[in-house]
């Protein structure tokens, strides 16, 4: 009850002109930032930052948080519309969602995106206020082995989602860790398949290869059936979601929430993590399996609400502990310190202010954000009147745009053309590019926590079935399997 | 491969073409430099000291300039990623890094880099920080004395995390255990961030690294930080003994901060840099951000950086190859 009413008091500071303009300024910001393929929350922070030094800080946090979940609203809309995910977190969208705007439903897409978002963003705010102390200890608990294991699961889930044949989708991950060893090893510092380019010390631009394999594949294959397909237009009527989708959104929704919650606690790429989980999740429990990547609107709906419900979670190890478990809460972090705030453990009684005036401008922001993207779904559908001659070449400058401006690198644009190139062989022959791109990600991770758990062990190979956070791990996933197993034994359902 | 063996002249005209464009404008634009937005290379992640201190800079000399300092960081490989990035950029002034030292004095011991100290130019440096090694609060030793005692009678048990292999604090803490003659395993990892959450959770035993990360902790009881790498003690951490006290007082390595630009800048934009960083960290508004951070303010200008670099770059390579550190990449 003590939390209820410096909630409120929270709710006060929130609502002061000031800072309700500044976290309208961020969440606009982090929508544009999101919308727009390349620039991320990332990017849209960081750009941000220096304004935020004239700022006191709870003001400096709002608008910066503000960003951070507003470009996770805003990373939906190039998925739906026009397959491009607009960050990370989106992938997994691009596939039931921009069936859905395919088949004149991309209006009713937005909205339940825009709701799901909404939903998601509220339930983590509630869970971190109630439970933060609880989780970042969770989160403590997920040391290098756990992790290891965590991201070995996450690859057998995206080969469990993706839509191709298995051995075409093995083939793809198979690819993904490859590609994923480029780079300066993380550990020793040794170079590994960069042939003297410094441009590939990083490994290969994530943002490249996305908007490659995704957007420009796309482009080159609409270019195949310009002629047959003009499905997209959908009336203004069609805005809305049916009776029957909102049916099947909810319940995804509400799974969605809760799957992404619990997966923010997980360090480094758990926004990613939780977007696939989800589409498992929805996938296995439908009573139409099939429908996934035919238009599912739960394979939409689930994802859309998780990479949302992170956001909450993902303050909790930056707030209770001070310790940013992802690139984006760093920023915060820094902003912050800049005016003396120190994030950790005693922030709770030293700067209740800040925190409960975070806390509750959390919430008037994802209020903003809907109100805010509701009335864009009706513009943005409209682009999609726009004859592909048009359009195709339009998407393909921002896309340029785009790739060139996460660190003006032409090497990155090359990059870009040839993951669009190689994309559109691979979908030509039946190959998904889901799996490839989310191996890469993981790949890099799985890599360096392996070895840093077998360095804590001495090389003893058992530290991975050791620890709590390990086993919980194994266990859920042995159930699982188990149950899915079982299941096909019985021949209740076909596996999909 | 035919082409471009057959005619020298090919080179030569290439050569002219790509050297012009360097040496002409050079000259005209050091007296309005700058006319663009200069960009400041962190070598690390966003949110860890350097990253702070180069935001802060970034943002007084944009107000003195009247021209933007825009931080773009480039982390991984222990620093020496963005570093070498800063070293390879057009020495137009337009590209600058604001760098810690390991980059510099640590990591070439480790790895063969594309670069020496003949390869940049530092600016000016900012002041110094000591490394911390702490435990957590049931770890058996209160004081330095006793955690020196303890790790002597138990070589090979501990681990403790670090800034990776090329990374200063590395250096600093082997530099320490082989003197005590003892040895710890050391697990690397991407910044103190990540070492932090690491040994919070209880996954390695000692916390090695920058003092910001652990300071709330400390605070808030959870964990004890029992040694610096400087000879002094820190006033913000009164019970971590300092080396002196240890009688390792001649083991010190500290961390410090620094601006560095290409070698071949322009002198006189380097001048222009040097006078205005210096006096951005000579303001009362920075000095309080660096004690704020546990950092001790200790402004050196071009020379005296020049000349902190060499020494200490020749003094932990003959520690580096004491405690047989070997050069990893090709």
């Amino acid at each position: 009850m003590q939390s209820f009413s410096l909630l409120l008091d929270g709710l006060a500071t929130a609502i002061t002109p000031t800072n309700l303009l500044l976290c309208f300024v961020g969440c606009l910001w982090g929508t544009a930032v999101g919308v727009l393929p390349g620039l991320g929350p990332l990017a849209g922070m960081a750009l941000l930052l220096p304004l935020t030094y004239s700022l006191d800080p709870t003001g400096a946090v709002i608008m910066l948080a503000g960003i951070f979940y507003g470009a996770m609203y805003g990373g939906s809309t190039t998925s739906i519309l026009l397959r491009i995910p607009g960050e990370a977190a989106s992938i997994i969208t691009c596939i039931d969602g921009h069936e859905m705007a395919r088949r004149g439903r991309g209006g009713a897409a937005l909205t339940i995106a825009a709701f799901g978002s909404f939903v998601g963003g509220t339930v983590s705010i509630l869970g971190l206020m109630v439970a933060a102390p609880l989780l970042a200890n969770a989160m403590l608990a997920i040391g290098p082995a756990a992790e290891a294991v965590l991201m070995a699961m996450a690859l057998l889930v995206v080969a469990a989602v993706s839509s191709g044949p298995a051995v075409k989708t093995l083939a793809m991950i198979t690819l993904g860790l490859v590609f994923a060893t480029i780079g300066l090893d993380q550990l020793t510092a040794f170079p590994r398949f960069m042939f003297g380019r410094l441009e590939l010390a990083e490994g290969m631009s994530f943002v490249a290869l996305a908007i490659g394999l995704f957007g420009v594949s796309e482009l080159l294959l609409s270019l195949d059936d310009a002629i047959t397909e003009r499905p997209r237009t959908p009336r203004l009527v069609d805005l809305l979601p049916t009776r029957a989708e909102v049916r099947e959104a909810a319940p995804a929704t509400l799974r969605g929430s809760l799957i992404g919650f619990a997966f923010g606690i997980v360090p480094g790429v758990s926004h990613i993590v939780s977007t696939f989980a989800s589409y498992a999740v929805e996938k296995r429990l439908s009573r139409h399996p099939e429908r996934f990547g035919q238009g599912a609107v739960a394979g939409l709906a689930g994802p859309e609400t998780a990479n949302n419900a992170t956001t909450g979670s993902a303050m909790i190890p930056l707030l209770v502990l001070g310790i940013p478990a992802i690139p984006s809460t760093a920023i915060l972090l820094s902003a912050l310190q800049i005016h003396g705030v120190q994030p950790g453990p005693l922030m709770l009684s030293e700067h209740p202010g800040v925190f409960w005036g975070l806390v509750a401008s959390m919430y008037v922001g994802n209020l903003l954000l809907l109100v805010l993207n509701l009335p864009l779904v009706g513009l943005f559908v409209a682009l999609l009147r726009t004859p592909m001659t048009v359009l195709a070449p339009a998407v393909l400058l921002i896309c340029v745009i785009g790739v060139f401006s996460v660190s003006a690198s032409t090497f990155d644009l090359w990059v870009m053309v040839t993951a669009g190139a190689a994309g559109y062989g691979l979908r030509k022959f039946g190959y998904d590019v889901a799996p490839l791109l989310l191996a890469i990600v993981l790949g890099d991770r799985l890599e360096v926590s392996v070895r840093r758990a077998l360095t804590i062990s001495d090389g003893d190979y058992s530290t991975f079935v050791q620890g709590p956070a390990a086993q919980v791990f194994l266990g859920i996933f042995v159930l699982v399997g188990a149950l899915q197993l079982g299941a096909r034994a019985l021949g209740w359902r076909r596996g999909g | 491969m035919t082409g471009t063996n057959r005619s020298p002249l090919w080179l030569t005209a290439l050569a002219v073409l790509a050297v012009a464009p360097a040496l002409v404008p050079g000259a005209a634009t050091a007296q309005t430099y700058p006319t663009r937005p200069v960009s400041l290379i962190v070598p690390a992640p966003p949110g860890g000291g350097t990253d702070i201190f180069a935001r802060q800079l970034a943002e007084l000399v944009s107000t003195a300039v009247g021209q933007r300092f825009v931080v773009e960081n480039r982390g991984g490989a222990g620093g020496t990623l963005g570093t070498t990035q800063v070293v390879a950029a057009q020495p137009d002034g337009y590209t600058l890094g604001f760098i810690w030292n390991s980059p510099l004095t640590t990591s070439p011991h480790s790895l063969t880099l594309a670069y020496t100290p003949d390869s940049y130019r530092a600016v000016m440096s900012i002041g110094f920080s000591s490394y911390v090694l702490c435990a957590r609060a049931d770890f058996p030793a209160a004081t330095g004395a006793e955690l020196v005692a303890h790790l002597k009678a138990n070589p090979s048990r501990y681990t403790y995390g670090n800034d990776g292999v090329g990374g200063t604090m590395r250096l600093a803490a082997e530099r320490i255990f082989r003197r005590i003659d003892t040895r710890v395993r050391s697990v690397p990892f991407a910044g103190a961030g990540e070492t932090a959450r690491a040994f919070l959770g209880g996954h390695i035993d000692f916390y090695g690294g920058s003092l910001p990360p652990i300071l709330p902790h400390v605070q808030a009881g959870t964990a004890k930080c029992l040694m610096l790498t400087s000879a002094d003690a820190n006033p913000a951490l009164p019970q971590a003994a300092g080396l002196q006290s240890l009688g390792l007082g001649e083991e010190e390595t500290v961390l410090w901060w620094g601006l560095i630009a290409p070698a071949r800048t322009n002198p006189q934009i380097l001048s222009r840099l040097e006078a205005v960083f210096t006096e951005a960290a000579r303001s009362d508004a920075f000095r309080q951000i660096m004690e704020r951070q546990g950092a001790t303010p200790r402004v050196l200008g071009a020379e005296a950086t020049q000349r902190l670099i060499r020494s200490e770059l020749a003094a932990l390579g003959t520690v580096a190859q004491a405690i047989g550190l070997q050069r990893q990449a090709q």
